[in-house]
């Protein structure tokens, strides 16, 4: 094992257009660790995600991922992207194929693993997020919440080094977002990186290892989960807390 | 069933087989080439897509009977080949039906949410694999009545093969009139036949999109 | 690819083009009036009209559109031969019966699209039934069916070119007589091709001057994914 970190972003540029979206951004992400990343809508954060795994490109800084610069020509990105998993707000499960075959597709044509042993590494892993009697069930049958425990399932499968979550819980409906937030929690506990984009303050406070608060395309706080929660340093994640908390 | 019918039935059921034939050699091919020429214009490969745009809107703006003059006569003279009026029919409607088959599935491959291809691409895909076994499949399923449609479309038009001398039902109803002259009978009939051809095809295609479904 | 190509024929033969042209424009003219009012009406009594005419109008749009235009084409010319109508007249009469269909399943879908409450609303404010449908719904329906209502009225362009085979002498039977005098087969259906893409997309383009039905609809698109 050496110190690389698992993610090292260092000063990211990206724009739509004339449009700036992320303005030098920096972050690193040890292995093991839990990053949550914050911040009022529209700051970025969602972009900046999609960039580590190349789902949106950059213009200028590097991003590393085990080493391996995303943005350079010949990284075989379809490689990258399996070591890394994503877990989307819409869940994106496809809506033709059954739960148990969501979860086996890229074992089978990524990973070249046989049909019977993505199936039953699929059913294992549904065990996992407690669903094991869904494996049949299309995903139009489910809830939301069920729907997006099968998406981490599915991300679970490529057995990544790190996962990604964007916005996770925020198209749930209140009472589904707990069994979300509580398989997100095991993970936390079973040493997965994870770098998670939510609004969901109390899994921050109670998981993360680091909250990165960003504004208007900048990250304006990276800091211990204490120290955020506590003593915020900046006047704008003050200002974003007392929002967010009030309610 | 009217004596004029009766005496000709063998003939008229020779050409029902022949709209018949003509019908599913146009439909499997049709579809085949509709897919590859929409697949192409979604994709927007190189050069093909130019290729593919021309030959789509070409067709989508000439009358059937004038495609199939050009694939009987026009062709052959231009390239120098002999054919047969069956063979120019049915290239004629493969190229016909092929292009209105491009556009719809085409935009049945736009339709499929953006998200799904970003989930596609994250779990490792690659941009072929996602096409192959997320976004294909689903719009198969969503254009299936409109496939359905222009099946039943082409079952009808391929009546008009009799004009250039393919004595499918519609060539053999002529050819009975022109000997018999029972007119209004013989076309009657042949009508019911094509609408109960079509009638029959459309609720095949209902049965066959409520069973296929995508449920979102 | 010995093909020796000669344009000269083709120029030559300009006024029976344009004759035929001529020709194609007034049936597909002609065809588009009366399958509009066809499909306005049944395709009106489809979506709001009592069970019978529902029915009725069901039973109409099922045969007609289900009947190959080809034989439209020669069971009205054949069947009203006692008439002793115009071969014209009879290709608009069936070129009509057939689009007319097609139009009023597009009308019925935009009328249910509409929506009730928009019809109970009129009916609320003290509007008859008629009143409803032609000030309310009608406006309403036609500029979510513009799209289709185009697409089918390049179609009936294109399906005029059938009435060649009642000897109406439009554009089509143009290309015929042309092709049988001057041999120029290549040239003649390449002409007659692109004169129809011309005006099918010249029908196309007038359509969308109803107001309110230029919208485009943005989709998601795999290339720049």
């Amino acid at each position: 094992m050496t110190d690389e970190p698992t993610i090292a972003i260092r000063d990211l540029h990206k724009s739509y257009g004339a449009t700036p979206v992320l303005r030098g951004c920096s972050l690193s992400v040890k292995r093991g660790e839990v990053v949550v990343v914050c911040g009022p809508s529209g700051s970025g954060k969602s972009t900046l995600i999609k960039c580590i795994n190349g789902l949106e490109g950059y213009q200028s800084g590097s991003i590393r991922v085990e080493g391996i610069e995303v943005g350079a020509k010949g990284t075989n990105l379809p490689k990258l992207r399996a070591r890394v998993g994503m877990v989307f707000q819409h869940f994106e499960l496809y809506p033709h194929m059954s739960v148990v075959d969501n979860i086996a597709l890229a074992q089978v044509h990524v990973l070249k693993r046989g049909r019977t042993a993505a199936r039953e590494r699929a059913r294992e892993l549904l065990t996992r997020v407690g669903l094991q009697d869904k494996a049949d069930a299309m995903p139009a049958d489910l809830s939301g919440g069920q729907q997006q425990r099968v998406a981490i399932a599915r991300a679970l499968a490529l057995d990544p080094q790190a996962i990604l979550f964007d916005e996770p819980t925020s198209a749930l409906d209140p009472e589904m977002i707990h069994e979300v937030l509580q398989v997100m929690t095991e993970l936390a506990a079973s040493g997965m990186t994870m770098v998670v984009v939510t609004h969901e303050m109390g899994f921050a406070r109670r998981v993360a290892d680091r909250i990165v608060f960003m504004d208007a395309g900048e990250i304006v706080e990276d800091a211990s989960s204490d120290a955020f929660f506590t003593t915020p340093r900046t006047q704008r994640a003050a200002e974003f807390l007392s929002k967010i908390l009030a309610h | 069933m009217p004596d004029v019918i009766l005496k000709n039935l063998p003939f008229l059921l020779n050409g029902l087989w022949l709209t018949i034939d003509l019908s599913m050699w146009s439909i499997v091919l049709g579809t085949l080439l509709g897919l590859v020429a929409g697949t192409v214009r979604f994709v927007r490969v190189p050069v093909l897509d130019t290729v593919a745009l021309v030959y789509i809107e070409f067709i989508r703006g000439t009358p059937l009977l004038v495609v199939l003059f050009i694939t009987y006569f026009a062709f052959p003279a231009l390239f120098g080949y002999h054919t047969t009026a069956y063979r120019a029919a049915i290239s004629g409607f493969v190229l016909f039906i092929g292009a209105y088959l491009a556009e719809d599935f085409r935009s049945g491959l736009r339709a499929v949410r953006p998200g799904l291809i970003q989930a596609g691409l994250a779990t490792g895909l690659t941009r072929w694999q996602v096409l192959r076994h997320i976004i294909l499949p689903q719009a198969v399923r969503r254009v299936l009545p409109s496939l359905f449609n222009q099946y039943v479309r082409l079952i009808k038009f391929t009546s008009v093969a009799s004009v250039i001398g393919v004595t499918e039902l519609t060539g053999a109803g002529l050819l009975v009139n022109a000997r018999d002259f029972h007119p209004v009978t013989i076309l009657a009939t042949i009508a019911i036949v094509y609408l109960v051809l079509c009638i029959a095809l459309s609720m095949a295609g209902r049965a066959l999109y409520a069973h296929f479904a995508v449920r979102t | 690819m010995n093909y020796h190509f000669d344009w000269t024929p083709i120029w030559a033969a300009r006024g029976l083009i344009a004759e035929g042209l001529a020709m194609t424009v007034a049936l597909s003219a002609a065809a588009l009036v009366f399958s509009t009012v066809i499909g306005l009406i049944v395709g009106g009594a489809a979506a709001a009209g009592s069970r019978a005419a529902r029915a009725l109008a069901l039973a109409f749009t099922e045969t007609m559109r289900n009947i190959p235009l080809l034989i439209h084409m020669y069971i009205w010319y054949m069947a009203l031969a006692f008439l002793r109508l115009p071969a014209f007249s009879c290709a608009v009469l069936g070129l009509s019966l057939y689009s007319g269909a097609y139009v009023a399943e597009v009308v019925r879908a935009g009328i249910g699209a509409v929506g009730r409450g928009q019809m109970q609303a009129a009916l609320a404010t003290g509007l008859t039934r008629f009143q409803a449908m032609r000030y309310i719904v009608y406006p309403q329906a036609l500029r979510i069916i513009a799209p289709s209502l185009a697409s089918l009225f390049s179609q009936l362009i294109k399906d005029s070119s059938l009435a060649s085979v009642i000897a109406v002498a439009e554009l089509t039977y143009q290309a015929g007589a042309i092709e049988g005098q001057t041999f120029r087969t290549f040239e003649v259906y390449i002409t007659i091709s692109l004169i129809y893409l011309v005006l099918v997309t010249a029908a196309s383009q007038l359509v969308l001057l109803i107001p309110g039905s230029r919208n485009e609809a943005a989709a998601g698109r795999f290339a720049d994914a």
